[in-house]
């Protein structure tokens, strides 16, 4: 049997909560013995690799097919990589990095409750304010399909955002957001409001591996993740 | 516009070329200047931004865009109108019909994305019904010179003037004629404009503070909770939307979901959304429509009988020619006439409007009329049979 290589996110939260989950399932990853290396072993099996790269790293790897399965935040996958509707199975569901995109707007734009609204205004904004809407985001191919092609909006220019990103109303950078946000209290304190339909993705922790030719040590840990996955979700959701 | 005029979906793959030689280009430069048009040359790699702010962020996903050492964003050119606008006005000149030949850009997933296109932008002329009828005369000519017989050509004619003056006409409210307009051109999206206008508004949610003034219908206490709130969050008071434009789009929405939205006016835009005849008897068809409505567009009618008159005058046959009255474009610096020629196979081979806003938004600081056509030359030569 060939040896088939799992990526699972290089630090923080999502790497110790990934571990934690596949030790459930029944792989125990074996820290490497160098600290600084980036490939590690799974106890008892010579049939899975194990590699730590960053979590949009991953998106790519899989993207390129360099990796068979790789755990990361099915958002990153969702922006990271065109069409990944039609490339990649998301093959468990793991009921933890819950975090929603969405689109949110000052909460004293008491006018704005839906896309459509949005949309109404986008489409008088320059005639208002001789520019045009302006949003704020990480999320460049998300906000395209969810305003272009889901909900027919144009008319808007995207302001590339590197981090706190729900500051830009305030700081006049741009009119509105998209972002990601778990509990919604960062929005809240910003004074953005979440637009009714303006949630773009439910994003959580996923394990995601190519279309086909998925090896079959990676689809058994795939059903018994995703098993757990839907126990631990059940209560929170 | 191409961007923008274009039909986009249609094109194929177009390995070889009849139009690709040198000897082809230059017989298309003859018919540019047969047709009474100045050469003009743009450069190939051009500012992103006068597209993206033009045509909107979509269209990021289909231009080549990259970037200068100063960070500068570019592209290659993915059309040809806007480009000559912006040389228009640096030129600083008078009325000018530019004639131009080049290729343009599209990224698309699968196919080509080199495509040869030629036309003709005619810039401040004043007499803006005879340059309409011009240009769709012009458009004519040229596909006809490349060898595509007239009777295999379909040619179809819409005017955003026309379509303006029935949402003004029918008093529709402020709200639902800027949503109207946003879709026009768009039949899936005029269609599920229409089913959300056609039921009950919801009452908007609001807090007490800002509920009470808004029911009230006392604006100027509106304004000025929703200025407190604006300032509570630390936004900016200018450059963006303010209290007032917040005020007014929230007490239409109060308004709205008071009032049952009136089917029949409804039913009317319907009717008149529906309507498709040959040129020569738009006129008629929409004379009849406005007193089955009862309403006054008779200015609107009588311009679109002016320009067809033009065109005959200009020698097309306004009995070949289809007006379809939901034809337009999604881009808010068209403004009057559009149209199209397709192919009996079904491509675009043509795409040409009235653009009076464009030239305005690109920094014409007084107003400057333009009207313009582009034609798709790989199409073309498929249409006229295939490679010479």
């Amino acid at each position: 049997m060939s040896i088939a290589t799992l990526a699972v996110p290089s630090k923080g939260r999502l790497r110790e909560t990934a571990l934690e989950r596949l030790a459930q399932a029944g792989w125990n990853v074996v820290p490497p013995a160098d600290a600084r290396s980036y490939r590690a072993t799974v106890r008892g099996r010579d049939d899975v690799e194990v590699a730590f790269l960053s979590a949009s790293e991953i998106a790519r790897e899989l993207g390129a097919g360099r990796i068979d399965a790789g755990i990361t935040g099915e958002d990153l996958v969702r922006e990271g990589l065109a069409d990944s509707e039609d490339r990649l199975d998301c093959a468990a569901r793991l009921g933890f990095g819950h975090a929603d995109v969405v689109v949110a707007v000052p909460e004293a734009w008491f006018d704005v409750e839906t896309m459509a609204d949005l949309g109404e205004v986008a489409a008088g904004f320059r005639a208002r304010h001789g520019r045009r809407l302006r949003i704020a985001t990480k999320y460049w191919r998300l906000t395209q399909r969810h305003f272009s092609q889901e909900h027919g909006i144009q008319l808007y220019r995207i302001i590339e955002s590197l981090g706190a990103t729900e500051g830009a109303p305030a700081a006049g950078q741009a009119d509105i957001i998209v972002d990601i946000t778990s509990t919604g209290s960062t929005l809240r304190a910003n004074r953005l409001k979440i637009l009714s339909d303006g949630v773009i993705l439910r994003s959580e922790a996923c394990l995601f591996t190519a279309k086909q030719g998925v090896p079959p040590q990676i689809a058994a840990i795939a059903a018994r993740l995703s098993a757990n996955g839907q126990k631990k979700a059940a209560p929170s959701r | 516009m191409g961007v923008l005029r274009d039909g986009d979906a249609h094109h194929g793959n177009y390995p070889m070329n009849a139009h690709r030689s040198f000897a082809a280009r230059a017989d298309i430069e003859t018919i540019l200047a047969g047709l009474g048009a100045a050469r003009i040359d743009v450069p190939v790699l051009q500012p992103a931004d006068p597209f993206l702010d033009m045509a909107g962020e979509e269209l990021r996903r289909r231009i080549f865009v990259t970037q200068s050492e100063t960070g500068e964003a570019l592209c290659l050119r993915p059309e040809f109108t806007i480009p000559v606008c912006m040389a228009h006005l640096s030129a600083q000149s008078g009325p000018a019909r530019h004639g131009y030949v080049g290729t343009v850009f599209r990224q698309r997933r699968a196919g080509a994305s080199e495509f040869l296109q030629a036309g003709i932008e005619d810039i401040g002329a004043a007499d803006t019904l005879d340059a309409d009828a011009r240009s769709v005369a012009d458009a004519a000519t040229m596909i006809g010179r490349l060898g595509v017989p007239e009777g295999a050509v379909e040619t179809v004619l819409g005017d955003q003037t026309v379509f303006d003056a029935v949402l003004a006409a029918l008093g529709l409210p402020a709200g639902w004629r800027l949503a109207l307009a946003h879709a026009f051109g768009s039949d899936a999206a005029l269609a599920a404009t229409l089913d959300r206008l056609s039921r009950p508004a919801p009452m908007p949610e609001m807090p007490a503070a800002i509920a009470d003034p808004a029911r009230a219908g006392d604006r100027a206490a509106l304004e000025a909770a929703i200025a407190g709130e604006m300032r509570a969050a630390s936004l900016p008071e200018a450059g963006g939307r303010a209290a007032t434009d917040i005020a007014g789009r929230l007490l239409a929405k109060v308004e709205a979901a008071q009032h049952l939205p009136d089917p029949a006016r409804l039913d009317a835009l319907r009717s008149f959304l529906a309507i498709s005849a040959p040129l020569a008897a738009a006129p008629d068809a929409l004379a009849q429509w406005q007193s089955d409505a009862g309403v006054d567009i008779s200015d609107a009618v009588a311009a679109l009988a002016a320009r067809t008159d033009a065109l005959a005058a200009r020698g097309r046959d306004p009995q070949a020619t289809t007006y379809r009255a939901s034809f337009g474009r999604r881009l808010d610096y068209y403004t009057g006439l559009v149209f199209e020629m397709r192919s009996t196979g079904g491509d675009v081979l043509a795409g040409g409007g009235r653009y009076d806003r464009l030239l305005p938004l690109l920094g014409a600081e007084a107003p400057t009329p333009g009207v313009g056509f582009s034609v798709w030359l790989d199409r073309v030569a498929r249409a006229a049979g295939g490679v010479s």
